[in-house]
């Protein structure tokens, strides 16, 4: 191996923690990603293969710490914990075998002594309706991260119909994988504030609920399992399914649709043929006091074309840990309202958490410019939303 | 040292049906009885540096209980007509014997436990595991039994590493590291899912690693395993699982 072991077995002892991230990567790219990291620059990364036969053994741990800082001076350390579970088994077929990931992955949380733990990505997914699944907690506390999760998709469509000059109140909605949780807080709060509403998933009894909950606030809601039904309608697009890989094909849509992909991994099918539509990928955030990774795993652990820009879902864990809010905000499925999304955008926001500058596959979808202190800045941001 | 001759040798054979696959099982078991061997040949030394007398009977006692393992399998490859020979010379139980020895010459009892009980054992207990899974009959049940009794010692060597650790964590995650980095680094060529560095020696004729699947295993499944349940033995040592990832992940393929 080439080098001394003196002191460099455990460059850092465990320590009580304020929050945990549990994550895992959406692509085969991204896990080589990580492990190449933890080889180190000194050795040549491992083939494709040997990823692939490797990483589905390893058991889920703390691959790294991670140190924010608030716009308040507020600090708060952190763990990320990769539950290692395979890019390729997402699907259904693996649920127990996942479910018994993130358990081990929580466990790690617990036992690092974390006060608020958030699920990211299909953690949350596994576990939203099943917290009685999660390893005894003491003193540990688990979001997962979703009410901050709709409230960026939810700004980002704000966002994008006022740059492309849309007025939202004439636009029909539709949000695809409606009855899950983020989904649905997105019909909620989405809702009230456009022409019409469509809402596709694949359980009809939860989209009937869901829509009798809608008009119940005085919404209209039209329903339907068969997404082609209605992807022609839409003029706005919020992609929240939980799909095991891109795969989601809109099929006809309305030309210039905007088309918010909120999915982790992402919905829309790389091959989803959609000329004009106006994509980006939704439910990000933005720290603007920036995140410390110890190993240093920037760019790898958040690969999006801004600085420290991580999904909502775990930036909920860490705003609620610099709040000293250690209280489970986002639990269960189905009970993200407008009214607790802005509480938590109240508390993103005074901490320096704020909506990620828009971008999709192909790059940004708005110019940045550098601040004082370094950071990207989009120009399109309001001054409202710049700190100071 | 104990004599290593005389374990495999013939007895009336028991007809099987495994004859298509015997050559494979055969290799299998000679890699399994080398590890017995050198184990017991581990536990024998051990018990020359020990001072307390009851350490003393537990490390002869394991090294009759390893001896006995080496025996079982050589009794089942007889079972299914095949010789199983054994050789801790080959170039990586060599190098194992090697490592473990420099821990003797430094009288050093708790590296020689890091090194048989959390290295070697978590080898041997994932790898007998998966084998047991899918070997057929007796050759099958006495994988699994085997593990399992791998398995019980490895809790006892626990309590004492995990006291030791108590003592001093640095100190002790230093060491694990320094042993990891020689023991740990032959055991992945060993665990490669190919032999890129010529013949093992212990394999009767060409690598088996390639004819795995016949038995449904394969030499990525052993490795990952073994990998995995290394992983989980230094978990319960209490050495943080972002730093044993590290180690792991840095190993060659």
């Amino acid at each position: 191996m080439g080098h001394s072991a003196t002191s460099v077995a455990t460059p850092r002892q465990t320590i009580d923690v304020d929050f945990a991230l549990i994550g895992h990567q959406e692509s085969w790219r991204a896990a080589a990603d990580v492990i190449a990291v933890l080889r180190g620059p000194e050795r040549t990364p491992l083939p494709d293969d040997e990823i692939k036969d490797i990483l589905p053994w390893i058991p889920p741990r703390a691959v790294c710490h991670v140190d924010v800082g608030s716009i308040t001076g507020a600090k708060a350390r952190g763990l990320y914990i990769d539950s290692f579970i395979p890019p390729d088994r997402l699907e259904a077929a693996y649920v127990h075998e996942n479910i018994a990931r993130v358990r081990s992955a929580a466990a790690c949380a617990i036992k690092a002594g974390a006060r608020i733990v958030s699920l990211g990505g299909f953690s949350s997914i596994l576990i939203e309706g099943n917290f009685d699944l999660l390893p005894e907690r003491h003193d540990t506390v688990f979001t997962t991260g979703n009410t901050l999760t709709v409230a960026f998709i939810v700004q980002g469509i704000k966002k994008m119909c006022a740059l492309e000059g849309r007025d939202l109140s004439k636009s029909t909605l539709l949000i695809v994988g409606a009855t899950g949780d983020v989904g649905s807080g997105c019909a909620r709060c989405l809702a009230p504030l456009v022409r019409r509403v469509l809402l596709s998933a694949r359980n009809v009894e939860r989209l009937r609920r869901l829509a009798a909950e809608l008009e119940a606030d005085g919404v209209e809601a039209e329903i339907a399992t068969d997404l082609q039904r209605f992807s022609a309608h839409a003029d706005v697009v919020v992609c929240a399914a939980s799909l095991a890989s891109p795969s989601l094909f809109l099929g006809r849509i309305a030309p210039d649709a905007i088309v918010c992909d909120a999915g982790y991994p992402k919905n829309l099918s790389p091959s989803a043929d959609m000329p004009n539509a106006k994509v980006f990928l939704g439910g990000l955030g933005q720290i603007t006091t920036g995140m410390k990774f110890t190993p240093d795993f920037h760019g790898v652990l958040n690969r999006h074309p801004f600085p420290d820009v991580v999904h909502g879902c775990l930036l909920e864990g860490m705003a609620l840990a610099l709040e000293h809010r250690f209280e489970p905000f986002s639990q269960g499925r189905g009970f993200i309202t407008p009214h607790r999304v802005e509480e938590m955008e109240t508390i993103a926001a005074c901490h320096g958490i704020y909506l990620a500058p828009l971008y999709n596959a192909d790059g940004p979808l708005e110019h940045a410019v550098h601040s004082p202190e370094g950071m990207l800045w989009s120009m399109s941001d309001s001054a409202a939303l710049l700190p100071g | 040292m104990q004599p290593l001759t005389g374990l495999s040798s013939s007895s009336p054979m028991e007809c099987s049906s495994l004859s298509a696959t015997a050559p494979i099982w055969q290799d299998i078991l000679a890699q399994a009885m080398t590890g017995e061997l050198l184990a017991a040949m581990n536990y024998a030394s051990l018990s020359e540096i020990c001072d307390d007398p009851a350490e003393v009977a537990d490390a002869l006692e394991h090294a009759q209980g390893e001896r006995g393992h080496a025996a079982a399998f050589a009794a089942e490859g007889r079972k299914i007509g095949v010789d199983v020979t054994n050789n801790v010379d080959a170039k990586h139980w060599k190098r194992l014997r090697e490592a473990f020895l420099r821990c003797i010459a430094e009288r050093d009892f708790i590296a020689c436990l890091i090194v048989q009980e959390i290295m070697l054992e978590s080898f041997a207990v994932a790898s007998y595991s998966r084998v047991g899974k899918v070997a057929p009959g007796s050759l099958g049940e006495t994988f699994a039994r085997i593990a399992a009794e791998e398995e019980d010692h490895v809790d006892h060597a626990m309590s004492i590493l995990r006291a030791e650790r108590a003592r001093d964590a640095q100190r002790f995650d230093d060491k694990v590291y320094r042993l990891h980095l020689d023991v740990m680094t032959t055991l992945a060529q060993m665990l490669a899912k190919e032999c890129k560095d010529g013949h093992c020696e212990v394999c009767h004729h060409t690598c088996v690693k390639p004819s795995l699947f016949e038995v449904s295993l394969s030499a990525a499944e052993l490795r990952g395993a073994s990998l995995q349940q290394y992983l989980k033995t230094l978990d319960m040592l209490g050495i943080p699982g972002e730093v044993t990832l590290a180690w792991v992940t840095q190993l060659p393929v």
